[in-house]
C-alpha cells in the first residue's frame, strides 16, 4: 500500500514537473466551438504558435453552441461560432461577434448516375423536399429546373443535422429568406424543429452528413464547404442554386466572393449580419461569416493582451488571411472593409 | 498508514469491544471512515436534488407535455419576445417533449435485451458446460477483457465498420426480401439507425452478463446438474429443468442491470444511432435517439437559448433517465439480495 | 473454485442440438469481438510512431503526449480520491456498521454502479463547471472518474476485507492489538491483492471514459498542467471521438492510434488485475 501510494505521488510529482515547465512560459487561451472553425483554427495555432511561444492556445471543437456559452462564462476566451449572435442574447449579455474568415455551405446529393452533373435547385424546391411535399426526385418542381436531365422516380432521403449547428442556421435561413411558407413553419435556427418526413435521417457533425449521404442512395445533404474534398472523395455530386437574381450558382471563389462583397458594404458596426441569399447576379446564395465570440471585459490584462494580438493576427493579411490555411479548408478571406470593422472591434478588448 | 507500531506484545489492556470502542484512534477511524462512507449517498442524493432543483423551471413550464409530445423544438432564438407558461418563459414556439426520446431509450434498450439475453445465456453455458477445459480460461478472459472495450471504441467500430455494412448490404437485402414481415420493410436508410445501436449495445452488454450469469451458474448449479444427470436425464432436460429455474432470479437480476446499462450508454449509441428528432422509427433500420444521446448532442444547441430552458429541460431529461435506471437498479438489486437470502448465502 | 466439468456427452437430439447451438453463439460472439480488436489493432498499429510518445496534439495531427498524460494525471487524481474514499467505505461497512447500514451501503454503491455516465458528467458540468467556477479542470475531470471508480473499489475491498480469516484477526485482538491495529497491520497486508485488484479494475474503467470527461475535463492540446481548477485536461478518448470526425487523414490516424493504445492500456490492467485474482486463489488454497 505504501509504495503504491509513494508511486502514485511521485507519478503526480512528475507529471507536475513536466505540466508547470511549460505552464510558467506565458498566457493560455482557450478557444472553443464551431466544429466548422477548428481545422482552420488548428491550422493557425499551429503556425502563430511557432513565433509566439509564450503563449498557449488550446483548441476544441465542441459547436457554436457551447462557443456562445463559454465565451459568455468566461469559461474560454474564444467561442467560435458560425452563427452570430442573437438579439436577445446580446440583451442579457453583450458580447463582441469578429468575423474571421468566410464560409460557404453547399448541397450535395446522392443520385446514381448523376452525381458527376450539377442539378438546379431553388430555396422553395429544397423547403418542399424537407417538408415532405416533394417525395421523388422526378417530381415536377425538379424536373423543370433541370431540363434535359433525366431524374430518376425514386424517394428523396433527406439528411439534416441532428445537433444543433450553425449549417442549419445558414440553411434554414437560405429556405426561410427564399420561402414565405417555410419562413412561417419551421424558420432558421441552429436547431429548428424539422418538419416529420418518414424517411428524413438526422446525422452528427458534418463527417456524419457526409457518410450518412455516401451510405444513402437518392438522398441530400447540406455540408459545410471545409469538408468538400471530402464529399468529392466521397463521389457527391454538389447543386447549383437559385440565387436572389433567379440565377443558378455553383460554390466556388468568385461566387462566394461576389455574394460577399454585395453584402459587405451593409455589414454593420457589431457586424452581426446574415450573409444568406445575397443580391447580385453571381452571389452564392448560402455563406456565412465564421465568428470570434468574444468578452469585450476580459479578467486578465494579460489574457486580454494575448487575445488582442492573436486575433489581430488571425484577420491580417500576413497573418492568418493567408491563401495557404484558407484554401486548405475551402474559406475565403474577409475583406478589406470587413478587416476594418474587425480591427475596430478587437481594439475593444480590455 | 505510513506508521503503524505494532504492539503486539501489549496484552495488559482489556480486550473486551466495548473497552474498545472507547479508544481514542478508535472513535477517530470510525468516523472518518464513516464519512467516506457517506460519499456514495452523498453523490447519489445530491446529484438527484441538484438535477431536480436545476430543472425545476423546465418541469414547470413543460408540464406533462414533455412524457406525451414528441416535438423538441427549442424555440426561435433569433425570433423576438419569449413565450411564458406557469411563471417561467422560453423561447418563441418552444416545445420541449420527450416522447420520441423515451420512447428510443426504451426501445433500443428492450430490443438489446431481445437479442442479447439469449444469445448471453447461451455463451455463459457454454462457459460452463461445453468448452474444453483447457481452453476455459482464455475463453472467460477473453469475454471479460471485451467487457473494458471503451464504449468510444466501440464507437468508432461502429461508425467506420458496422453502419456502412448495414447500410449498404444488409439493409437493401433485407427490405428487399423480408420486407413484407412488418418493421422490416420500407426504407432502408443509411445504416445509422435502430439495428446499429442494438448491435453494438448488445456486444456492449453480452460480456457483462456472460460474466454474472456464469458465475451464478457455477455458484448453484453445478451439484444439481450432476445430481440431475445421476438420476438419467439428458443434458438438455438436467439444463432446462434443473440448472435454468435454479439460477433464474440471479439472472433475471443480470439482466435488469444490463438492461440500465444499455439505457444509460451514451458514446456508442450516440455514434450511430441517426439521431432521429421529431420523428419515430417505422422499420428496424429507422433513425432513432436515446435520451442519453440526445443529452451529449442537443446540449450544444442549448446552449444557444438565452432563457437557459432548452438546458433545463435537458437537465429533465437528465433527472428522468436517472429515475428510469435508478428504478431498475433498485429492483434488480432487490431481486438479487431476495435470492441470495433464500439460498442461504451472505448478502 | 467450481469444480471443473468435463465435457458432457450429449445424450439426445434436443442435447445435442443444444450443445451445438450454444458453442456456436460463443465462436460468434468472440468472433465478433475479436474482429473489433483486430480491426483496432490493424489500424491503430501502423499509427503508433515514437514521436505520439514525445509531441502534443498539433493542430489536426501532432503526437499524442498531452492525451496520454492527461489521461494518466485524470486517473491517478480518480485513483487517490477513491482510494481514500472507497477504502474508507469498506473499512466502515467491514468493522464498525451495524448490519442494517452495511445493508443500505453495500444497496447504495451497488445502485451508483448503474448510474448513467452522462447524467454523471451533466450534473458535475452544470455543478462544479458553471455554478461553482471551476472551468473545465483536472479536479472537475478527476471527481468524475473517481465517482465511476467508487463502486468497483469498495465491492473489492469489502470482500477482501470480510474475507480476512476471522481466526488471524481473533489471534492479533487476543493479543491485546486494537482494532485499528488490526485494520493496518493484518487486514490491510491481507486484503492488499484483492484491493489492488479493485483498484486496477477501477484503473481500467477511468481510462475509458469520456461522456463525463467532455464537460468536466475538457480538452487541451497542452501537457496538463497541475492547476486543480480553470484549466483544461486532454485525454485518450477524446482524440477516438472527436478527431475521427475531422476532414483529414492525419486526424483518422491519431484518433485510430488513440484507440489503440487506450485498448493496450486497458488490457494490460485487466491482465494485471487477473493476475492478482490467480495469485490470491493460489494463496488461500
Amino acid at each position: 500500500m505504501r509504495k503504491t501510494l509513494a508511486l502514485a505521488f511521485a507519478a503526480l510529482l512528475a507529471a507536475g514537473a513536466l505540466g508547470s515547465g511549460k505552464a510558467m512560459a506565458g498566457t493560455s487561451l482557450l478557444e472553443t466551438g464551431s466544429t466548422l472553425v477548428y481545422p482552420l483554427m488548428n491550422l493557425w495555432v499551429a503556425d502563430y504558435q511557432k513565433d509566439h511561444k509564450d503563449v498557449q492556445i488550446t483548441t476544441q471543437g465542441t459547436g457554436s453552441g457551447t462557443g456562445i456559452s463559454q465565451a459568455i462564462s468566461g469559461v474560454a476566451q474564444i467561442g467560435a461560432s458560425d452563427a452570430y449572435m442573437a438579439d436577445s442574447q446580446m440583451k442579457s449579455s453583450p458580447m463582441l461577434n469578429i468575423p474571421l474568415a468566410i464560409s460557404a455551405q453547399q448541397i450535395n446529393y446522392n443520385i446514381p448516375g448523376l452525381n458527376n452533373k450539377h442539378l438546379h435547385l431553388s430555396g422553395p424546391v429544397l423547403a418542399g423536399i424537407y417538408s415532405g411535399q416533394i417525395k421523388y426526385w422526378d417530381d415536377k418542381q425538379i424536373a423543370e429546373l433541370n431540363h434535359g436531365i433525366k431524374l430518376p422516380h425514386h424517394e428523396i432521403v433527406p439528411i439534416h443535422r441532428a445537433d444543433g449547428s450553425g449549417d442549419t442556421f445558414i440553411f434554414s435561413q437560405y429556405l426561410s429568406f427564399s420561402t414565405p411558407s417555410w419562413k412561417n413553419g419551421p424558420g432558421y435556427g441552429t436547431t429548428i424543429s424539422w418538419p416529420s418526413v418518414g424517411n428524413a435521417v438526422g446525422a452528427n457533425g458534418n463527417p456524419g452528413m457526409v457518410q450518412t449521404c455516401r451510405n444513402t442512395r437518392y438522398s441530400i445533404a447540406y455540408i459545410g464547404v471545409s469538408f468538400l474534398d471530402e464529399t468529392n472523395k466521397a463521389g457527391l455530386g454538389y447543386a447549383a442554386l437559385k440565387n436572389r437574381s433567379g440565377r443558378f450558382v455553383l460554390p466556388n471563389a468568385s461566387t462566394i466572393h461576389a455574394a460577399a462583397s454585395a453584402l459587405g458594404s451593409k455589414t454593420p458596426r457589431d457586424e452581426r449580419i446574415s450573409l444568406v441569399f445575397a443580391p447580385g447576379a453571381e452571389s452564392y446564395p448560402i455563406i456565412n461569416y465564421e465568428y470570434a465570440i468574444v468578452n469585450p471585459h476580459q479578467q486578465d490584462a494579460g489574457k486580454a493582451a494575448d487575445l488582442k494580438k492573436f486575433l489581430m493576427w488571425a484577420i491580417a493579411k500576413d497573418g492568418g488571411q493567408q491563401a495557404r490555411f484558407l484554401n486548405a479548408v475551402h474559406f475565403l478571406p474577409l475583406p478589406e472593409k470587413i478587416v476594418q470593422l474587425s480591427k475596430e472591434q478587437i481594439e475593444k478588448i480590455k | 498508514m505510513a506508521s503503524m507500531d505494532i504492539r503486539v506484545g501489549d496484552t495488559a489492556r482489556a480486550v473486551s469491544p466495548a473497552a474498545l470502542q472507547r479508544s481514542g484512534s478508535q472513535t477517530i477511524l470510525a468516523v472518518l471512515t464513516g464519512l467516506a462512507a457517506l460519499a456514495s449517498f452523498a453523490i447519489i442524493f445530491l446529484m438527484l436534488f441538484f438535477l431536480i432543483a436545476y430543472a425545476y423551471p423546465a418541469i414547470r413550464f413543460n408540464g406533462i407535455e414533455f412524457f406525451t409530445s414528441g416535438i423538441w423544438n427549442i424555440g426561435n432564438q433569433y425570433g423576438s419576445g419569449t413565450m411564458t407558461r406557469n411563471g417561467f418563459s422560453a423561447q418563441p414556439g418552444a416545445s420541449f417533449g420527450a416522447l420520441v426520446f423515451i420512447f428510443g431509450t426504451l426501445l433500443t434498450g428492450a430490443l438489446t435485451m431481445v437479442v442479447a439475453v439469449p444469445l448471453s445465456l447461451m455463451v455463459a453455458l457454454s462457459l460452463v458446460y461445453t468448452v474444453p477445459k483447457r481452453l476455459r480460461p482464455i475463453a472467460n478472459a477473453l469475454v471479460e477483457l471485451m467487457a473494458g472495450v471503451p464504449s468510444v471504441v466501440y464507437g468508432l467500430w461502429g461508425m467506420v465498420v458496422l453502419v456502412p455494412w448495414i447500410g449498404e448490404k444488409l439493409a437493401p437485402w433485407v427490405t428487399a426480401h423480408l420486407g413484407f414481415v412488418p418493421f422490416l420493410g420500407g426504407s432502408a436508410g443509411s445504416g445509422n439507425g435502430l439495428a446499429a445501436s442494438v448491435f453494438i449495445l448488445s456486444l456492449m452488454v453480452i460480456p457483462i452478463m456472460v460474466a454474472t450469469t456464469r458465475d451464478v451458474m457455477l455458484a448453484q448449479s453445478n451439484s444439481l446438474f450432476e445430481a440431475s444427470m445421476a438420476l438419467g436425464s439428458t443434458s438438455w432436460q438436467a439444463m432446462t429443468r434443473a440448472v435454468l429455474p435454479s439460477v433464474r432470479s440471479g439472472v433475471v437480476a443480470s439482466v435488469l442491470l444490463a438492461f440500465g446499462r444499455a439505457l444509460g450508454e451514451t458514446m456508442a449509441v450516440l455514434m450511430v444511432c441517426g439521431a432521429a428528432i421529431n420523428s419515430y422509427p417505422e422499420n428496424i433500420f429507422s433513425p432513432v435517439n436515446t435520451i442519453a444521446a440526445v443529452i451529449v448532442s442537443q446540449l450544444e444547441s442549448a446552449l444557444t437559448d438565452a432563457s437557459g430552458m432548452a438546458q433545463r429541460s435537458l437537465a429533465e431529461l437528465a433527472c428522468a433517465l436517472f429515475v428510469i435506471t435508478l428504478i431498475i437498479n433498485v429492483v434488480a438489486r432487490g431481486i438479487m439480495r431476495g435470492a441470495d437470502r433464500r439460498e442461504g448465502r451472505a448478502a | 473454485m467450481a469444480i471443473a466439468r468435463t465435457g458432457v456427452a450429449p445424450k439426445s437430439w434436443a442435447s445435442r442440438t443444444w450443445w451445438t447451438f450454444s458453442t456456436a453463439c460463443l465462436i460468434a460472439v468472440i468472433g465478433v469481438l475479436f474482429s473489433i480488436f483486430a480491426f483496432v489493432m490493424a489500424r491503430g498499429f501502423p499509427a503508433i510512431k515514437l514521436s505520439l510518445f514525445t509531441t502534443s496534439t498539433h493542430g489536426t495531427a501532432g503526437g499524442l503526449l498531452n492525451a496520454i498524460a492527461g489521461t494518466f494525471l485524470l486517473v491517478v487524481i480518480g485513483l487517490a480520491i477513491v482510494t481514500l474514499v472507497g477504502l474508507g467505505t469498506a473499512i466502515w461497512t467491514v468493522e464498525f456498521a451495524p448490519l442494517w447500514a452495511k445493508r443500505v451501503i453495500r444497496f447504495m454503491v451497488d445502485v451508483l454502479a448503474g448510474v448513467p455516465s452522462i447524467v454523471v458528467g451533466y450534473f458535475l458540468y452544470v455543478a462544479l463547471v458553471e455554478e461553482a467556477g471551476w472551468g473545465f479542470s483536472l479536479v472537475a475531470g478527476a471527481i468524475a472518474l473517481a465517482i465511476f471508480m467508487l463502486p468497483y473499489v469498495v465491492r473489492a475491498a469489502d470482500v477482501a476485507f470480510s474475507n480476512v480469516p476471522r481466526t488471524v484477526r481473533e489471534g492479533a485482538v487476543a493479543l491485546g492489538a486494537r482494532p485499528a491495529m488490526v485494520i493496518f497491520s493484518i487486514d490491510f497486508p491481507w486484503a492488499l491483492p484483492g484491493i489492488l485488484t479493485g483498484l486496477l479494475v477501477a484503473t481500467g474503467i477511468g481510462l475509458g471514459e469520456t461522456a463525463p470527461l467532455i464537460y468536466t475535463a475538457g480538452w487541451s492540446n497542452y501537457l496538463p498542467t497541475l492547476a486543480p481548477t480553470h484549466s483544461p485536461v486532454g485525454y485518450l478518448t477524446y482524440v477516438v471521438w472527436t478527431y475521427i470526425s475531422q476532414p483529414f487523414e492525419a486526424s483518422h490516424q491519431l484518433a485510430y492510434a488513440a484507440a489503440a493504445l487506450l485498448m493496450i492500456f486497458i488490457f494490460a490492467t485487466n491482465l494485471l488485475a487477473r493476475s492478482f485474482v490467480e495469485y490470491r486463489t493460489n494463496r488461500s488454497r
